[in-house]
């Protein structure tokens, strides 16, 4: 079911989904879109190379093998962002530069810490989302084996049955 | 923050389950000298603490409330903390020798050791926090602790069934109980404005409020001090090793029962009924317990029944009042405190030595093991209050008490006395002395280490001793009395030589307690029919068929709910509809539900709305799943068009990737599915009574989700006021999206909180899908 069409389409789609997503995530603050949706995006990116390519093909995929615990790492950050302004005394999740105090940009982006955070909910959503992908597709990966054997035996057992018949 | 004695003894105890746990991290053999350890220190920090300032500490804590970390050594605190530290120690160190046995012969690792001292030490912690807290709910959160630690102590034997059900039935009674001290506790702040201790005390309010306060919080110490009719507990605890039977009822838990009496007492000696009550609560027990003691065989449940008695000796001494209740009721706590817990360890050193639990299977023990005889003779002496032992003043107290209410009350304490005569010498002699059974036991007693006799013989000592010099002991008493009296208090014991009342009582329960012993053939049928009664229509029945039917209870709605999804989430939004009917249709709504014009620039909203609810409705129709799932995503699809005709363009994105998402991951999921399962489900039909009572749970809750979402949707005010704030300070937050600045600036720890759960969710599916079995 997966022709060299499928193929072709999904792996020429993954660097551009994960690079919209970077886009999308990194000018959340001035445009369009957050870390949440750069994370299902850049998921979906990876759906579609599970789909075309079967999940073992996901583990050989660098960035994709260390999304889930990606996940964690991503927590840590959003929490560290949301902690650290209560380690130096202040309220939490104190953002910084603070009001009308001066922002560096580059281009649309702004070095202000909710992109920080906002790059951790990304890192969350981008590993549960392939975390889910692996784990339902090796569940899939291990039930239909497990059918096929189960119809085999099945197959060979009526087989056996039928010469059994035939030879009386 | 100052230093004072009673920070620093609570440090210590609370440390101590810390370090025993830790040092036996390291390594095993060390939990046991930890333990030892860091028992003396606060066992030397009560006796330091003597001559020195007893200030209250107060540090701030629920300042809105009121509710202060409020603690203080005063003169009650201070006798109870050094009957919890010292005889506390005297039982770890008992413990140390007991235990490794009692683990082998359980088939134990010698690792669980640690989990014993933790969880002992933790109560003596708890205890000691307890008798220091000046504030109502400082109180209760160490009063719990004090429940939580006896649980995993009482069913430490987790492997056998009878420990932990007699762990749940402490639980449940003290833990259920102690709800009463906490609304007790509130009942006073509502009339009071303050959680504080003393201030409550002071108060002289007798309303009916601060009546129902004293009622709650004197019915949890009960239930804790073991009394009638909610005695039953105890003697199941007995389940515990012996060390923890031996400080639990003797020392700390059913102590702190009392304890609390004695906090309490100026709020509760307001209200007559409520000393009245203490009388008969006392009374009921001290003669039940005596008489169930009589009847017993376990050596361990013949001190369980006592320890009932003894504590309604005390109970009673609080309801007499007077001017020789309390302080007799106080001395009463340090004299059978120190005689019972050393009876408990001759109880457990006994069975250790022969393997008997029985009365009936030990007797004539004194030649083997003559140690151990004396040092618990000369507790058991002083629990039926023999000359020359502290017990001989408790008792004088305890009739001069009664006496001076009256005659009556005056013979009931003899009766009681006289049974605690009889039952501890049966106990001792039935052990020890010729009155056993079998005088020769059939195996010679296996030597016993040290650890396991010496801390007896220390505790008997110790009994002696006040006999000898009641000084130190009565002033103990006197200054926690004076505490619980509210105002200075002496208390001098000597003996008499003349015919005053109590020593003429004195006589009367000694001669009455040997007639019993001597007769015991007379009163035998009588004591045991009440034993049958008890076990028959008792409160421990009550308590059995109760929890029985509360199981079956929950059972029956538990198979109701879970038995398919279709069930689960009717219970859930059946109930929810109903009330969400009840509550339109009797608040005032008139204005609430308005329907404003459409105009023709909604004709998009229209649109898409409308084929969402086309979708919606089309759900219903198809049987396979796979179509089911296309067309829910239909209904996601068409709301998220929805969003971007409105000029929610980030919104509409979250909509369609999640739509996306979850319509490929719901397929995904399909295939995990049994095939038969989904062949099943497709094929079945529901019709008739079930398929019109499924259209009327889906129509209740319907209709309850739309007057929700109308309700609100026509009373938008407040949310408007919210988002038009959003939106004036969101270029202050140097953003433009909005959107992504409520996420991660404004309402930023909402969105923490999410994605932690949603990490925790990723950990849950990734191993249910590899472990579950979907098959």
């Amino acid at each position: 079911m997966t022709t060299i069409l499928t193929k072709l389409v999904a792996r020429t789609l993954l660097i551009p989904s994960i690079l919209i997503a970077l886009a999308i995530m990194f000018k959340g603050y001035s445009d369009v879109g957050d870390g949440f949706s750069a994370g299902v995006i850049a998921g979906l990116g990876v759906l579609l190379q599970a789909v075309a390519f079967g999940v073992d093909e996901l583990d050989r995929l660098p960035l994709v093998r260390y999304a889930p615990a990606g996940t964690f790492v991503g927590l840590l950050l959003a929490l560290g962002t949301v902690f650290a302004p209560w380690v130096g005394g202040k309220p939490l999740f104190t953002h910084s530069p603070g009001v009308g105090e001066h922002v560096t940009h580059f281009g649309t982006l702004e070095f202000i810490t909710p992109v920080l955070f906002d790059v951790g909910v990304f890192l969350v959503i981008f590993g549960f989302v392939v975390g889910i992908i692996g784990a339902i597709g090796r569940a899939q990966t291990r039930v239909l084996r497990d059918r096929r054997r189960h119809d085999d035996a099945r197959a060979r057992q009526r087989a056996a049955a039928q010469q059994a018949g035939g030879g009386q | 923050m100052t230093w004072n004695s009673a920070l620093m003894l609570l440090t210590v105890s609370l440390a101590a389950p810390l370090v025993v746990v830790a040092a036996g991290a390291v390594r095993v053999r060390l939990a046991a000298p930890a333990a030892i350890l860091m028992t003396s220190l606060a066992f030397l920090t009560v006796l330091a603490s003597f001559g020195t300032d007893n200030e209250a500490l107060s540090v701030a804590w629920i300042s809105d409330w009121g509710v202060e970390f409020t603690i203080r050594l005063d003169g009650l605190a201070r006798l109870y903390a050094l009957l919890a530290t010292g005889i506390g120690l005297a039982v770890v160190i008992y413990a140390t020798a007991y235990l490794p046995l009692h683990l082998r012969h359980e088939h134990r690792p010698e690792g669980e050791i640690i989990r014993f001292f933790g969880y002992l030490l933790l109560f003596m912690g708890a205890m000691v926090g307890l008798v220091l807290a000046q504030d109502a709910i400082l109180l209760f959160v160490f009063w719990d602790l004090t429940a939580i630690a006896s649980f995993f102590l009482i069913g430490y034997d987790r492997d056998k069934d009878e420990s932990r059900a007699a762990a749940l039935m402490a639980l449940l009674v003290t833990g259920i109980s102690a709800i009463g001290v906490l609304i007790g506790a509130l009942l006073a702040w509502h009339e009071l404005g303050t959680f504080d201790v003393p201030t409550i005390l002071a108060s002289e309010s007798t309303s009916t409020t601060m009546g129902f306060a004293a009622a709650l919080i004197a019915f949890g110490a009960l239930a804790k001090s073991a009394q009638a009719p909610l005695h039953f507990w105890l003697p199941k605890a007995m389940a515990a090793p012996t060390p923890v039977s031996a400080y639990l009822h003797s020392a700390a838990m059913v102590a702190a029962g009392v304890f609390l009496i004695g906090r309490m007492y100026p709020l509760m000696a307001r209200f007559e009924w409520m000393t009245t009550a203490f009388v008969v609560v006392g009374l009921t027990s001290m003669l039940v317990g005596g008489v169930l003691a009589l009847t017993r065989d376990v050596l361990k449940h013949i001190l369980a029944y006592s320890t009932i008695s003894q504590y309604g000796y005390v109970v009673f001494l609080f309801g007499l009042g007077g001017s020789y209740g309390v302080k007799a009721a106080t001395f009463y706590v340090i004299a059978h405190a120190l005689s019972k817990s050393a009876l408990f360890l001759t109880a457990g050193a006994v069975t250790e030595a022969t393997g008997q639990k029985n009365l009936s299977g030990v007797g004539g023990l004194a030649r083997r093991m003559p140690v151990l005889a004396i040092g618990s003779g000369m507790a058991a002496a002083g629990l039926v209050a023999l000359p020359l032992t502290i017990g001989f003043f408790k008792d004088e107290f305890y009739f001069a008490a009664a006496w001076d209410k009256g005659p009556a009350f005056g013979v009931a304490a003899v009766v009681g006395a006289a049974l605690t005569f009889t039952y501890i010498s049966r106990f001792w002699l039935g052990m020890f002395g010729p009155l056993g059974r079998n005088a020769a036991v059939p195996n010679a007693p296996s030597p016993l280490p040290g650890r396991l006799v010496w801390p007896i013989v220390v505790l008997g000592a110790t009994v002696i001793a006040g006999g000898f010099w009641v000084r130190p002991f009565a002033d103990l008493a006197a200054a926690g009395a004076s505490v619980s009296e509210l105002h200075h208090i002496e208390l001098h014991g000597a003996y008499h030589l003349d015919t005053r009342p109590e020593n003429l009582m004195a006589l009367a329960t000694w001669i009455a307690g040997l007639g019993l012993l001597a007769t015991q053939r007379v009163w035998w049928p009588a004591a045991m029919a009440f034993s049958r009664l008890g076990r028959a229509i008792g409160p421990e029945r009550i308590y059995g068929l109760t929890l029985g039917a509360l199981n079956e209870l929950s059972d029956r709605i538990h198979v109701f709910e879970v038995r398919d999804l279709r069930s689960r989430i009717a219970s859930i939004l059946l109930p929810a509809g109903v009330l969400v009917g009840v509550a339109v249709y009797v608040t005032p709504n008139s204005s609430e539900f308005e329907v404003g014009s459409i105009r023709w620039d909604d004709a998009p909203t229209v649109l898409m709305l409308g084929l969402a609810s086309f979708a919606a409705l089309a759900i219903a129709l198809p049987r396979d799943h796979l179509n089911l799932a296309l067309i829910l995503s239909c209904v996601g699809y068409s709301l998220a068009v929805l969003y971007a005709f409105q000029g929610a363009p980030n919104v509409a994105l979250v909509a369609v990737l999640i739509e996306t998402l979850f319509t490929l991951l719901f397929i995904g999921m399909l295939i995990l599915m049994p095939r038969s399962i989904l062949r099943y489900e497709t094929a079945r039909r529901t019709e008739g009574f079930r398929l019109r009572r499924d259209a009327l749970m889906a129509i209740i809750s319907g209709v309850m989700a739309f007057s929700v979402v109308w309700g609100v949707l026509s009373k938008p005010a407040p949310t408007a006021t919210a988002i038009s704030e959003h939106i004036a300070l969101t270029p202050d937050a140097h953003g433009k999206n909005i959107v992504t600045v409520i996420l991660a600036d404004f309402r930023g720890l909402d969105t923490a909180g999410e994605i932690t759960v949603i990490a925790i969710t990723l950990l849950g599916i990734i191993s249910l899908l590899r472990i579950g079995r979907l098959r």
